[in-house]
């Protein structure tokens, strides 16, 4: 389908290209930098519960072991931040490819050992006992690698490279046998398709998404604590977000980042508790409503939804 | 029906536990190239136990699959289906969400079917799916459904095809019209093992049968044979079937 | 280590208690009730205010939050349940649906009750039984005085809390293998697509089931203020873990699983907490992941919940 594969590119392109003028004209250059934040982790939620169907309850310990890999690679390694990064995503496949058991577990042992993993992951890096790495539950410093400009343009690059992995899953045969094995996995094996090997590498993918966005937050952010970047409300918005729009797509995370979050924005920042209530009804409503997301609502009609 | 002389699949010994269970207990029994084997016996016999051992859904717990000359107890079962087996089930699984040419792009793209690929339109077309081709796989009815099971088994060009009750729900103009099929497939070398309720249907089609009991053969040879065994008769009697 | 032991055991009843409701609910239902740990914190909630504003002793609040919380879990049941069973993939939208209800119990809370850290002095817990024993055999008052077992004292709330929870699982063992409706839950549990086809009124037996886990919740929330020290809006999150390790540990559908996967829990968290102090809050974590990935049906279990 040539010409859809157009229209994707137009958003993505136009997308990328709106968020690269911003700030040249906005002032709140921290607010864009979150939206392309949960703009990449809207879609790593995608990679991995739109194609695979496994809900990751705990995605911000991928997010929050790349933060820390960037930091101990700037604070014991001197490394460039730009590596740092780099090695912010790796430290989220490793972290990935150490829970690729959990993938043995379905539906919600699957969401809660996921929470769980994250959250063992927050105590680790948290621990007073590993001060002299990670600076325990007292946060890090990374004053010489602090430059917003540049780490906002590499949260543009990461972005594109996640934009681009959903635009090939939603194209591709790869991103079709993914589908088929969240459907149903025995069908999808007796299809010829190696399924394990198909859920750990879109496992990987979002995970090392998770990654390298949890670099480029703690290059922005430079000082940090463990409760930041490990917080659960990136797990939670990012899925939110994605479910919101609709998963599978390339656009429906999208528009539930762009929706949902500035409605945060307009309401969160002083009175989060509202927001809260908000979007717990939010999710209440969508589930039992419109569980496919609000582009359901256009493709029912049977338009096309990128 | 001619079938030539070499075997495809040798099964000997299978044995598959259950708990303390032995669903399969000793099975023993081979096919041939081009022939089609029906696989009869009360509920609970071990048919769809035997299907899933050799389509590699379970690793027996004893005894051997061999196919080609090759063991393949335990293989995962996307291997199997790029050595050529595959298999429908009794309660089709489509990819419901996914439409019906994406179900079969999958098995087209997935399969690494041998020589020359089947085509998608010729396979919509043969197995009565062209008009439904863009509707998501959840709208198909039962026997729908069934086709696309079907479609998908052999979108992979299987040679050793195993069928578990794709004739149950059919009516009885569909049971001749995919009975063709079956039949026009065997003539063109695929090995097929049908798991089948309906006797008739059984007799129409198949060149042989393996009768089974409490995971065991109890009888092989033609189906109109069979029927006259007493020791056939009387475990359909004491089977569900005497009603 | 006698006393990490004991007081293993004594948080151990307790944590059966916590994990009890979810069990039963995840058992009959195949829903994970997310919430859950939002339902104990609303139970230390009726807690306070039973003491703040009648002042009277919190064991009073433990009829009257199981009453409420049964009826609002009747009420929750029939309102979402239906909806949910209707769709394609019940169980994943389920987390989503009690992830999104547990945002809400918490926003709600914390607009009407603030951030704030809650506690009750622990000598308000079991006055009732030092009122008594003043009345009928004079003497001082004199609670919240340690109790004494095996030569070392504890906390009598931890007693207390114990205790209720022994009487709590005692009544849904009985509830279970006594009485009709428990017969019907056990086979709801174990077959669920059986029970709808043998004509058992499976939504009946769900609500009760539904009812009772949220009333078991709230009970065991009264006495989260005396066990955890203090309780936040935002205590629901990581009870909800807390619970779901327990209930992982014991087995699905099995009440008597979940008391010794509470016990067990309990042992090795005051174990670690006496010797590894500072890996203490790890424990939950570590433990469930390594129960799901080993032992995938529990310590009583044989059931499998495999991809």
């Amino acid at each position: 389908m040539p010409s859809s594969f157009k229209h994707t590119l137009f958003i993505v392109l136009l997308l990328l290209a709106v968020f690269a003028v911003l700030p040249g004209v906005y002032q709140n250059h921290l607010l864009l930098f979150n939206f392309v934040i949960f703009l990449i982790l809207a879609q790593g939620v995608n990679i991995i519960y739109g194609f695979t169907g496994y809900l990751p309850f705990g995605y911000v310990g991928f997010f929050g072991a790349g933060a820390y890999g960037f930091a101990i690679m700037v604070m014991h390694f001197q490394a460039p931040a730009a590596l740092a990064v780099i090695v912010g995503g790796l430290v989220g496949v490793a972290l990935g490819l150490l829970l690729t058991p959990l993938l043995r577990l379905s539906g919600a042992y699957f969401a809660i050992a996921n929470l769980a993993a994250s959250l063992a992951v927050l105590h680790f890096v948290a621990n007073p006992a590993l001060e002299n790495i990670t600076r325990g539950p007292y946060g890090v410093s990374l004053t010489g690698t602090f430059n917003p400009t540049l780490a906002y343009a590499a949260a543009l690059v990461v972005l594109a490279l996640t934009l681009g992995a959903v635009v090939y899953l939603k194209n591709s045969r790869f991103g079709l046998a993914l589908q088929a094995v969240r459907e149903d996995a025995v069908s999808a094996s007796m299809a010829g398709v190696d399924v394990v090997r198909m859920r750990v590498i879109a496992w990987l993918a979002s995970a090392l998404v998770a990654g390298l966005a949890g670099g480029v937050y703690a290059w922005y952010l430079s000082v940090f604590y463990p409760d930041n970047v490990f917080s659960g409300d990136f797990s939670i918005f990012a899925i939110v977000f994605a479910l919101f729009g609709g998963v599978a797509t390339i656009c429906g995370p999208i528009v539930g980042v762009i929706i949902l979050y500035g409605i945060y924005n307009l309401i969160g920042f002083t009175t989060p508790q509202y927001f809260q209530l908000i979007y717990g009804l939010l999710i209440m409503g969508l589930v039992l409503f419109l569980p496919a997301g609000l582009v359901s609502l256009a493709t029912r009609r049977g338009w096309h939804v990128p | 029906m001619s079938p030539d002389s070499a075997p495809i699949l040798n099964v000997s010994k299978l044995v598959k536990r259950f708990g303390g269970f032995h669903a399969l207990d000793g099975l023993s029994f081979h096919v041939l190239s081009g022939e089609i084997l029906g696989l009869v016996g009360p509920n609970g016999s071990g048919k769809t136990t035997a299907i899933n051992v050799i389509s590699g859904l379970y690793a027996p717990d004893g005894g051997e699959v061999v196919l080609d000359g090759v063991s393949i107890g335990g293989v995962a079962s996307h291997k199997l289906v790029h050595r050529g087996v595959n298999r429908t089930f009794q309660v089709p699984k489509p990819f419901l969400s996914l439409t019906v040419r994406q179900n079969i792009e999958v098995a087209l793209a997935y399969g690494r079917a041998v020589g020359t690929p089947p085509e998608m339109a010729a396979l919509l077309e043969q197995y009565r799916l062209t008009e439904v081709a863009d509707r998501p796989a959840a709208d198909l009815n039962n026997a729908q459904q069934k086709m696309l099971d079907l479609v998908r088994a052999l979108a992979t060009r299987p040679r050793l095809l195993l069928l578990d009750e794709l004739a149950a729900g059919l009516n009885p103009t569909e049971l001749d019209w995919i009975a063709g099929h079956i039949k026009a497939l065997a003539q063109s070398g695929t090995a097929i093992i049908v798991v089948e309720h309906l006797m008739g249907f059984i007799e129409q089609i198949t060149d042989r049968v393996i009768v089974m009991n409490a995971g065991k053969e109890i009888f092989e040879g033609k189906l109109a044979v069979a029927v006259r065994v007493p020791q056939v008769i009387e475990v359909f009697l004491g089977g569900e079937h005497a009603a | 280590m006698i006393y990490a032991l004991v007081a293993g055991v004594l948080f151990g009843l307790y944590f059966s208690l916590v994990g009890i409701g979810l069990n039963l609910v995840f058992g009959v239902m195949r829903i994970v009730n997310l919430a859950h740990g939002d339902f104990l914190m609303l139970g230390a909630f009726v807690a306070f205010g039973v003491v703040t504003m009648v002042g009277i002793d919190p064991l009073f609040a433990v009829p009257l939050a199981f009453v409420i919380f049964l009826l609002v879990g009747l009420l929750l049941y029939w309102v979402l349940v239906p909806r949910l069973q209707g769709s394609v993939n019940p169980e994943m939208l389920s987390i989503i649906l009690f992830f999104g209800l547990s945002q809400v119990i918490e926003a709600v809370m914390t607009i009407f009750f603030g951030t704030s850290e809650r506690s009750i002095q622990s000598r308000a817990l079991g006055t009732v039984f030092s009122t008594i024993k003043v009345k009928l055999f004079g003497g001082k008052p004199d609670s919240g005085g340690p109790i004494q077992i095996f030569g070392q004292g504890f906390p009598a709330s931890w007693v207390i809390a114990a205790i209720t929870s022994l009487i709590a699982i005692a009544l849904v063992y009985l509830y279970l293998y006594r009485t009709r409706l428990g017969t019907l839950t056990r086979a709801v549990m174990s077959r669920r697509d059986e029970a709808f086809a043998t004509g058992i009124d499976v939504d009946r037996v769900s609500a009760a089931a539904f009812g009772v886990g949220l009333g078991l919740a709230a009970v065991a929330g009264i006495f989260a203020p005396f066990m955890f020290g203090s309780v936040t809006p935002a205590f629901g999150a990581d009870a909800t873990v807390t619970s779901f390790a327990i209930v992982v540990l014991g087995s699905l559908g099995n009440p008597l699983g979940t008391a010794l996967g509470g016990v067990v829990y309990g042992v090795c968290y005051m174990l670690v907490q006496t010797y590894l102090s500072s890996w203490a809050d790890l424990l939950p974590y570590v433990l469930l992941i390594f129960i799901l990935l080993l032992r995938p049906s529990g310590l009583l279990g044989r059931r499998v919940r495999v991809a």
